[in-house]
């Protein structure tokens, strides 16, 4: 079968995502369980562990939310377009999509005012820019008007996203 | 004027289809035009929302509950449940209730406890010769406990919702929690039975003697175990809610690998896929209700709201009534977590005014929701429940009043009488 | 004109949100109506962190913070959090009225932020099952700290084993032993309950760092020069009105703790300011910020 490349793009991304979440959240997980550690068996509570398991969470959240919209993940109403005729049906869920986009690109935006605003913070007890907090906002705002758009595109051919990976 | 436009746009989005935490976004970048106020606001919101410690709870629970569905920790509870009270008129239904808490109460999730418990259970009592909707019903119901249980991550969400109105510890919650809980069962167990007993379902098994229980224990135990880690951890002061919450995911990892040897490689990527799409869902939606919650201190709603309902009555009872019926009607409509979110702010202020604490309105709000996954238009454990007994909303509707009255009854009590969740908590202090 | 400012703390009667709503009386007498203030106690438009960010970007035009989170925004801001710079609370006052004070918050303006005043927030000391009288005391104690740099390195001198925590859960920690200590002024050993889990508040007296009024620079440049000077006269006449309350309250925190069953040791504080030299060698490492140390340590 002959698969589109924004298609084949949009796949290969949302598995980059999903699979990069997955990790963020095992060093998460890891993360939390080392200052329990740190506490009971060298009594040295390491003081980096909670604001990085804090940081990363940002970022697990963030992929998890692209790749949400990509699997229609996030809840919502729906049932009342079941009672439209199928030509005003696919028009509002066309508007439906194009607004999810719209709000990304405005998350993507405000993300990169707020990293470039606070990059040159350093957070407490990690050290690294203040700004990687926001970073989040640009990823998945950049993916969720991708994604957006090629569900705007399956629906305009009549065809189905399938999610990418599990 | 803003506030208008805050609740219209909301409103029209909702109808749209537009799902609720982008609904939410939405309308408050719309709301911040309307306010001429910067919208990276709105941004700045979202991420400071979700930048709280005890937040990593969540994804950890859900991600717990994630574990246990796929790693056949449900199976041996099902076995455990049947061998205590499977031989009762309508025992599987019985059976299913208890099955259905105690799974519950290791998964903490409504959704995961329907789809765990009742794809095993539902088809179960199919072939058995109980109908559909009674199978549906009585696992869609038991599954709402869940919600109550310690590892319940809906319990932190509302923690964090209270936050900026009253400082309430996530161990006080979890303990508020569990009379309710074993109340709701209780009245579970009763609705199945008053079911079984007018529709003349039959009684099958003898019992199998308590040698065959004890087995069937042995071997639900070490999943079951996760709920008394976490009370006792956090209660000897060995870790924090949140690290009990880790301490919850690597106990079921341990359980379902090591000891039952059930959980397959591909399974153990599905269940971190899925945490992690659920930890995105949620947590936007808790991250952007706190830009629909910096409107609503902005421009006063609690404070309205609540002078609102003291125009129409000053009676502490009719207020509580009055707030169960809005929290109904919005929960009918929104996600837990959403109601939640959107609802604290709102009417935990008032209920304080009239003597109702943080403790016991936690509780309230938590059965309130739990109502709602099971009332239409929006029931995501309903949903669920039919999609596995292969039948309608509208046909699962018809025995479903037994259990909503067990529901009822539950949140009259825990709303009049606050020592069912008071209880427990101050005994601890 | 209305002007927005944000408050963290709960109680409508806290001394700082009531010290915002003397100076909102001020400036509605002093322009005849026309300049309103209006306090969000409650964190209502979000955390300290945030609500600074707010003020940066203009959303926001005042903000009452604890001076903790200027640190990494602005290095001057962390010379009045160190540790025993202050001989006694009434010394520490005299000395931010001055002028090393008043560099402190014109140290802000780069930044984006006016800094209008100090409030205060008394002294800081440990508390613990037990009474910490000299540093030995203090050896391998769990103790507590808020999430900075700062309190970890001051925790480390002392030899204790810094558990850096969310304010929100130090009372289960305290009460099941998971932390042995913590730290903090009277009204929030009071206010958090922490009195009712561990006993012994032993008057350390580390730190006197106080609190800070911003103002968004954003909005005030935009301000006629008359009304800037107004609302810059009303936060300096909020103080003094601030530290009466403080002093009240710090009295009425003290009784309840006490009748709650707490006991306040009185220890050597020299013993313990003889461990921190390699704290102000690590965070006052420019010769700005040690002639700050030292003119506001030399303030009689
Ligand atoms: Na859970
Ligand atoms: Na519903």
């Amino acid at each position: 079968m002959n698969v589109p490349a924004f298609t084949r793009l949009c796949a290969a991304l949302s598995k980059l995502a999903l699979v990069s979440a997955v990790v963020c959240l095992i060093a998460v997980l890891l993360c939390v369980q080392l200052q329990v550690l740190g506490r009971y068996v060298f009594n040295d509570t390491p003081t980096w562990t909670e604001g990085l398991a804090m940081l990363l969470v940002l970022y697990v959240t963030a992929f998890g939310v692209a790749v949400g919209v990509r699997d229609a993940g996030h809840i919502g109403l729906e049932s009342l377009l079941v009672l439209l005729p199928e030509r005003w049906r696919l028009r509002l869920e066309l508007l439906v999509h194009a607004l999810v986009a719209g709000f990304g690109a405005l998350m993507a935006q405000s993300g990169w005012v707020w990293t470039q605003l606070k990059w040159s913070e350093p957070k407490p007890m990690l050290g690294v820019p203040e700004g990687l907090d926001y970073l989040p906002l640009l990823i998945a705002g950049v993916l969720i008007v991708l994604f957006s758009l090629e569900h705007m595109r399956a629906l305009w051919r009549g065809e189905a996203v399938r999610p990418s990976w599990y | 004027m803003e506030l208008w436009v805050l609740g219209l746009s909301f409103a029209l989005l909702l109808l749209l289809g537009v799902p609720v935490a982008f609904a939410i976004g939405l309308s408050s970048v719309a709301t911040m035009l309307a306010a001429d106020l910067p919208l990276a606001l709105v941004f700045q919101k979202m991420v400071g929302g979700m930048q709280v410690f005890s937040f990593l709870a969540i994804p950890f629970f859900v991600f717990a509950g994630e574990l246990m569905l796929y790693g056949g920790i449900a199976d041996r509870i099902v076995r455990f449940a049947n061998s205590l009270i499977g031989h009762v008129r309508g025992g599987l239904g019985m059976s299913n209730v208890l099955g259905c808490t105690l799974f519950g109460g290791v998964a903490g999730s409504p959704l995961a406890d329907v789809s765990a418990m009742g794809s095993v259970m539902i088809p179960l009592m199919k072939k058995e010769g109980y109908h559909a909707d009674y199978a549906v019903n009585v696992t869609t119901h038991a599954a709402l406990v869940g919600a109550l249980m310690p590892t319940s991550h809906n319990l932190i969400i509302f923690v964090l919702a209270a936050s900026g109105i009253a400082s309430v510890s996530v161990f006080g919650l979890i303990l508020a929690a569990l009379i309710p809980a074993l109340l709701l069962t209780l009245a579970n167990l009763a609705a199945a039975y008053g079911v079984a007993v007018r529709r003349g379902y039959p009684t099958h098994d003898a019992f199998p003697g308590w040698a065959a229980v004890g087995r069937a224990f042995v071997g639900a135990l070490p999943g079951l175990l996760v709920v008394v880690i976490i009370l006792a951890g956090i209660l000897s002061g060995v870790f924090t809610a949140t690290e009990s919450a880790a301490t919850a995911v690597f106990w079921a990892l341990g359980v379902t690998v090591f000891v039952y040897r059930s959980l397959s490689w591909q399974n153990f990527l599905k269940a971190c896929a899925k945490a992690c799409k659920t930890t995105g869902v949620v947590l936007l939606l808790i991250g952007i209700s706190s830009a629909f919650g910096y409107f609503m201190a902005l421009y006063e709603v609690p404070q309205r709201t609540g002078e609102l309902m003291q125009s129409v009555s000053q009676s502490p009872w009719v207020i509580f009534l009055m707030v169960n019926l809005l929290l109904f009607v919005l929960g009918t409509f929104l996600d837990m977590a959403a109601t939640i979110l959107i609802c604290t702010p709102i009417f935990l202020p008032i209920c304080q005014q009239y003597g109702m604490g943080p403790l016991q309105f936690g509780i309230l709000m938590l059965i309130n929701c739990a109502l709602g996954l099971n009332t239409p238009p929006v029931g995501s454990t309903q949903f669920v429940g039919c999609a596995i007994g292969g039948i309608s909303v509208g046909q699962v509707m018809r025995s479903i009043w037994p259990f909503y009255g067990a529901l009822l009854a539950t949140l009259a009590l825990v709303t009049f009488v606050p020592a069912i969740s008071l209880w427990l908590p101050a005994l601890m202090k | 004109l209305t002007l927005r400012a944000a408050d963290v703390h709960n109680s409508n009667e806290y001394p700082t949100v009531l010290a915002l709503k003397r100076m909102g009386e001020l400036l509605e007498q002093r322009s005849a109506g026309r300049i309103k203030l209006k306090v969000f106690n409650k964190g209502a438009l979000g955390t300290e962190k945030e609500t600074i960010d707010q003020l940066k970007i203009g959303a926001l035009e005042l903000t009452r913070v604890h001076i903790s989170p200027m640190n990494a925004i602005c290095p001057q801001t962390q010379v009045p959090t160190m540790p025993f710079l202050f001989r006694s609370v009434a010394q520490m006052r005299r000395a931010l009225d001055g002028p090393a004070g008043e560099e402190i918050l014109r140290a802000c303006e780069p930044q984006g932020f006016i800094g209008l005043a100090f409030y205060d927030s008394g002294a800081r000391s440990i508390y613990a099952r037990k009474p910490i009288k000299t540093p030995a005391d203090a050896k391998g104690l769990k103790i507590r700290v808020p999430q900075s740099d700062l309190w970890v390195a001051v925790a480390a001198a002392l030899g204790a084993n810094a558990t850096p925590m969310p304010v929100g859960e130090v009372y289960t920690g305290l009460k099941t032993g998971l932390v042995d200590a913590a730290e903090n002024n009277l009204p929030s050993f009071e206010g958090f309950k922490h009195f009712e889990a561990v006993k012994f508040y032993s008057r350390t007296e580390h730190s006197m760092a106080p609190e800070l009024l911003l103002m968004s620079k954003k909005v005030y440049d935009g301000l006629p020069p008359a009304d800037q000077q107004l609302i810059r006269a009303a936060a300096k006449e909020s103080v003094a009105f601030q530290r009466l309350r403080w002093d009240e309250q710090e009295a009425k925190s003290l009784a309840l703790v006490k009748a709650g069953g707490a006991q306040i040791v009185d220890v050597d504080k020299s013993a313990f300011q003889a461990l921190m030299p390699p704290v102000y060698a690590r965070f006052m490492n420019t010769p700005e910020l040690q002639r700050l140390v030292k003119t506001l340590q030399e303030t009689p």
